[in-house]
């Protein structure tokens, strides 16, 4: 059995809009294993981004446990759980969020410089998007790339700092198939070369017949989780 | 050396909404300009008021004897004059010094008679110091070889209704109290063109003025400074040297109205820059917002990715340094021909002050002028930069308090 990275143990979660509160999570329990490609998925309502916002440090729970690398969250200030984003922690988003008035490279390398990275970050940088196979558009900004290749540089800059665990909001929601389909795979080496985990919310086919494991959430719960095949995507694709 | 992305990341955000960085930098600059220019007509004034007054008799320093500031008694005498004035004049910084004394005096000419304060000069450094002998209009100034001779007004003359040459009639108050008499001859008439300063000017010697008074030597040493502005250290150095019944007054001290004066132009115009830059900084401010408002997302994002607050406020601060020193270049753009007219053309205050240019007995220049220097570019620098740091306070606040949750709920077409 693989080491568990993150423990949600019972969480709750609730949103007050006015007087009404929304029970966005209502106990939920689940495990992210080392070397997990997990897609998340479930109707619109059902938690997956609230769920992501939680194990991303981004959010806190109302009750229960959320552990990553053994840390409860809950105990964490708010400077520590940036230190864990920066450091261990990767984030994709479905809108790419690269920042507009950097080139594809900087927004890579600005990770690394919120590290703390010094004169060596660039050539980090440029080695990240050359093994991504980015390196000919290092020099462009956002607004020159296509929604495939700017979510290809996000990835690169979730990436960069080498994180253990990467959380990827709907990545493939504004990319057509091909592209899609080149992004995952592109996850999918990193995983495999770099000892990554993936965590994906998403209602796309495509990430599920990708994903090693598929978690169902529906009212703030897990109705289902099936561990797959990860072969299998490989396999219906060679044949 | 390799410029942070933090930098970069800064700079190129000015490009993003060029109108609107465009206009706060032009508030920024209109806000530096006027500061600058302010400051300008300010030290410009200041440095004509000083100046002015140094020329006018008052000189930057004065020596006198024990008890004068408090009694203003002209009877007083310096025990060793000719030892305070070379002491004086030995002084580094000091670009003359002259003997002074004084007393009240009536002249009369006919039936008509005039009541003013007559001053005891050494004709030799008086004219060379006194920019108001040097307005001569008839006659000469005094010279050292003078006997019973003098120099008036253009309105002492008037109200006498006399003319170079004639004889004045003198009456002063002697060493034992017995009124003196002595007939002094015009050789010269002053016309500043000011009633109030033409109307008290009459100067004999030194000799004369002993002669006349029986108190020998000077009431006063007034000494001109090379550097007006090193005043208070000078005074500082002439204390600590002269000699013991003896005192040193800056001419603040003999003139306070005039001293009180200068300050209370400076805070007043201090109050209006700081005002302006009230003004503009709420302004900016308001822009600042905006800005971080539209780019709420994209923080956020930052602060997912791990920005630690220190980060994300020096992001925001970055960029208001950037357009701070923007500003400062605008405002430098702005204000420099306008200081410059205003250095050396000057503001013509002739209507405005309706042709009295005297205040306490000081002559001063109707036309004002500014000082135009290069303190005028660290100044810009400060104002600028301080006034879009200030303006970046509450942006910076605001960033701090966007939920990085957003970056992730926040969908986008």
């Amino acid at each position: 059995m693989n080491e568990v990275l993150v423990d949600v143990r019972d969480v709750r979660k609730d949103f007050h809009v006015g007087k009404i509160t929304v029970n966005a999570l209502r106990g939920l329990d689940l495990e992210v294993r080392k070397g997990d490609f997990l897609a998340i998925v479930g109707p619109s309502g059902s938690g997956k981004t609230t769920l992501l916002n939680l194990i991303g440090a981004l959010d806190v729970a109302t009750g229960g446990v959320v552990s990553v690398f053994g840390q409860d969250l809950s105990t964490l200030s708010r400077r520590r759980r940036a230190h864990l984003r920066l450091t261990s922690l990767g984030f994709v988003f479905q809108a790419y969020n690269l920042v507009p008035v950097l080139t594809a490279l900087e927004n890579v390398e600005f990770v690394l410089e919120l590290q703390g990275a010094g004169s060596e970050r660039r050539e980090a940088a440029m080695s990240v998007l050359d093994e991504l196979s980015l390196g000919e558009l290092s020099g462009r900004r956002p607004n020159e790339l296509s929604g495939g290749q700017q979510q290809r540089v996000a990835v690169a800059r979730a990436v960069a700092a080498k994180p253990r665990l990467v959380l990827a909001d709907e990545p493939t929601a504004n990319l057509d198939s091909e592209n899609a389909e080149a992004l995952l795979r592109m996850m999918r080496g990193l995983r495999d070369e770099h000892d990554m985990t993936f965590v994906f919310s998403t209602h796309d086919p495509l990430v599920m017949s990708y994903a090693s494991r598929v978690v169902t959430l529906r009212d703030g719960r897990v109705i289902s989780d099936e561990q797959k095949n990860s072969d299998a995507h490989e396999h219906r694709r060679a044949n | 050396m390799r410029v942070p992305l933090l930098a970069k990341f800064a700079v190129r955000t000015m490009g993003r909404n060029v109108r609107r960085t465009f206009l706060s930098v032009i508030g920024v600059g209109v806000g530096c300009a006027i500061a600058i220019f302010m400051t300008a007509l300010t030290m410009g004034s200041g440095e004509m008021r000083v100046r002015v007054i140094a020329e006018s008799g008052y000189g930057h320093l004065r020596i006198v004897p024990d008890g004068w500031e408090r009694t203003r008694d002209n009877d007083l005498r310096l025990t060793d004059w000719r030892a305070e004035l070379g002491t004086a004049r030995s002084m580094e910084g000091v670009r003359s010094a002259t003997p002074h004394a004084r007393t009240t005096a009536l002249l009369a000419f006919g039936t008509r008679v005039a009541g003013l304060e007559m001053l005891g000069v050494d004709p030799e450094t008086e004219f060379a110091m006194n920019r108001i002998v040097r307005m001569i209009s008839e006659g000469r100034y005094l010279e050292p070889s003078d006997r019973d001779a003098t120099v008036i007004g253009s309105t002492v003359a008037d109200r006498l209704d006399v003319e170079l040459d004639d004889d004045l009639l003198l009456t002063v108050v002697g060493k034992s109290g017995e009124m003196e008499y002595a007939m002094l001859r015009i050789v010269g008439i002053v016309n500043t063109g000011v009633k109030d300063i033409d109307g008290a000017i009459c100067h004999v010697t030194l000799d004369d003025m002993a002669g006349l008074t029986g108190l020998e030597g000077a009431g006063e040493i007034t000494l001109m400074l090379d550097e007006p502005d090193a005043l208070e250290h000078a005074a500082s150095r002439l204390r600590s040297i002269v000699q013991g019944g003896s005192e040193v007054l800056t001419w603040k001290e003999i003139l306070p109205d005039q001293g009180g004066d200068s300050e209370s132009d400076k805070a007043f115009m201090n109050l209006l820059s700081g005002i302006v830059v009230v003004v503009v900084v709420l302004g900016i401010a308001g822009a600042q917002l905006t800005a971080i408002l539209e780019r709420r997302r994209e923080l956020a994002v930052l602060i997912a990715l791990g920005m630690k607050d220190g980060q994300l406020v020096g992001l925001i601060f970055l960029e208001a340094v950037v357009m701070g020193v923007l500003g400062a270049v605008a405002g430098l753009l702005i204000s420099t021909p306008l200081v410059r007219y205003t250095a050396t053309t000057g503001i013509d205050l002739t209507r405005l002050m309706g042709g009295d240019f005297s205040v306490s007995g000081v002559l001063l220049d109707p036309v004002m002028y500014s000082d135009m220097g290069p303190w005028m570019i660290p100044l810009a620098f400060l104002i600028g930069l301080v006034s879009m740091l200030l303006a970046g306070i509450y942006p910076a606040w605001f960033a701090l308090r966007i939920d990085p949750t957003s970056a992730l709920s926040l969908r986008e077409a």
